[in-house]
């Protein structure tokens, strides 16, 4: 009898153990309350640009060490440079560089760096989440919902499209020396450096 | 003469699928220079574990010479719970209260789930007289309505690294899943092969009127093998789950075929009492193997499905065979 006893007390001592890691019990008013604070991705964004992305930005490989690697030893590049938050082949790099421009149209200009690499850099359409994924800087379980992370992405691009191209693209014309940084996509699976867009985060016309 | 043959054709018979096996790697193997690689191996061990789990569980209705079509179903409803609510937990409104659940919590309400709905099956085959077919195919739609009741038919994503690592993470350079299932099979190996429960399912299934007279509670050891099943299936769903980092309201859809041809192929008799826990393992081995080195051929997913039912078909003509001959 005795015995039973204290098996029953065990169990019950055991039950409770177990139940008291399995749930927690919190105000459901304070829950919905955290829960309901909306994320602000555009300030959220403009922190990431001016503490994170841009002194990230300012570490980035060079794009006459960047390209040629690309083109000579892709894996070793993808493995020492290439970001990516999702699954799948798409990769993001930071790049950064100097060179003079040789070619200003709608929506892009091309720059041949020092060593003869042409870089085409977005000055219209800039949209995607390279400037997000390429620093390798925002972890995903951070957010509480992919929504949010969208919006972040969104928010940089905008502050590029708003306030880094419009100066820039007023003033660039043919044979100006310009520096850059920013970011942009490759397929591993499917190398095509002609399709290199950088994404800028920085543009600059040097005197 | 005959004493040997007859040795060497019941060592055949056991070892049948283990032959089958080692034939599907070899000849995958001399076709495609990727199969034989670690990380492919890997990769999938790591694919067949939830098909280990499920087809045990299978392999223990099946040797009660019972079937249970819900498995895919109850997975994927038992995936969805946990993830719910590890997510976003129960909200008492009438109480202010909210129930949050750790990671612990979550996987134990997944396990009870699939634990109760197994049960559900199980008190329907022993109490109404219902056919397993068929109670299990009611409870297969019952479980995919609830699924997309609770989800509202969209997955439940971001669960966390922690309830990630279960699908995804590695154990002394092993994959978790590999673990999972291995323990799954220790238990069922265990269970089938030196308790009285295992001899009863056995029993039962061999000749249920005979167990009956003996003395063998019947409904409870059906009632019990259905829930253990139901656990199985939920085992796996926190597996899926846990891999895809997301509850999707479809996941294990057909999954219950996979389990039954791992369970047929692994030499476990349809009509109960004579079948293994290994045989079925091996099975599900195949079933990977196969589908593994159909996609590595470059094989057109509509033809791996006729291959598939193919192999199913012609281990369930070999079981007949040796049923026959025995």
């Amino acid at each position: 009898m005795l015995k039973q006893g204290i098996k029953y007390c065990i169990a019950i001592v055991l039950v409770l153990f177990v139940l008291s890691q399995s749930v927690y019990f919190k105000k459901l008013s304070d829950v919905k309350a955290a829960a309901n604070k909306v994320f602000n991705a555009p300030a959220y964004a403009r922190n990431y640009l001016k503490t994170q992305l841009l002194p990230a930005s300012k570490t980035s490989p060079d794009a006459d060490q960047l390209i040629p690697m690309l083109s000579s030893n892709p894996g070793k590049a993808f493995k020492t440079y290439a970001r990516g938050l999702a699954i799948g082949n798409i990769r993001y790099f930071m790049v950064q560089g100097k060179g003079q421009v040789t070619n200003v149209d709608e929506n892009d200009v091309y720059v041949l760096t020092a060593n003869k690499q042409t870089i085409k850099i977005a000055i219209e359409y800039v949209f995607g989440n390279a400037l997000r994924d390429a620093p390798g800087i925002i972890d995903i379980n951070d957010f509480a919902n992919t929504m949010d992370l969208n919006n972040i992405a969104a928010a940089v691009d905008k502050i590029v499209r708003d306030e880094v191209l419009p100066p820039f693209r007023s003033q660039v014309k043919k044979g100006d020396n310009i520096s850059f940084a920013g970011a942009f996509e490759l397929n591993q699976e499917h190398i095509n450096l002609a399709s290199i867009e950088v994404i800028p985060v920085l543009l600059k016309i040097d005197k | 003469m005959d004493t040997i043959l007859s040795k060497y054709r019941s060592h055949l018979v056991k070892f049948q699928p283990l032959i089958a096996l080692v034939l599907l790697c070899i000849g995958i193997s001399l076709m495609s220079d990727k199969f034989m690689t670690v990380d492919n191996g890997w990769n999938v061990m790591r694919q067949i574990s939830v098909n280990i789990c499920i087809s045990v569980g299978m392999t223990l209705v099946v040797l009660t010479s019972g079937i249970d079509l819900s498995v895919g179903s109850v997975l994927a409803l038992c995936g969805a719970i946990t993830a719910g609510l590890l997510k976003f937990g129960i909200e008492v409104p009438s109480n202010n209260l909210f129930v949050g659940f750790t990671l612990l919590g979550a996987i134990l309400a997944g396990l009870i789930a699939g634990s109760l709905l197994g049960l559900f099956n199980g008190w329907t085959v022993t109490k109404f007289k219902v056919p397993p077919f068929v109670a299990t195919l009611a409870m297969l739609t019952i479980a995919r309505g609830l699924t997309m009741l609770y989800t509202k038919g969209f997955p439940i994503s971001n669960l966390g690294d922690s309830f990630a690592y279960i699908g995804t993470g590695w154990f002394l350079g092993i994959p978790v899943p590999v673990w999972v299932s291995a323990v799954v099979i220790v238990i069922a190996v265990i269970i089938t092969q030196k308790t009285a429960l295992g001899r009863y399912i056995y029993a039962i299934g061999g000749n249920e009127s005979a167990s009956k007279l003996s003395g063998i509670n019947i409904s409870k050891i059906k009632m019990i093998v259905y829930s253990i099943a139901g656990v199985l299936s939920a085992v796996g769903g926190i597996m899926v789950t846990s891999r895809l980092d997301s509850a999707q309201p479809n996941a294990g859809m057909s999954y219950e075929l996979d389990a039954i041809a791992a369970v047929v192929i692994g030499g476990t008799s349809l009509s109960g009492g004579r079948g293994t826990i290994m045989g079925t393992v091996l099975g599900a081995i195949i079933i990977g193997v196969l589908n593994n080195g159909l996609v590595l051929l470059n094989v057109s997913p509509f033809w791996q499905q006729v291959v598939k039912g193919g192999v199913i078909l012609l281990a369930v003509i070999i079981d007949r065979a040796n049923a026959k001959n025995d």
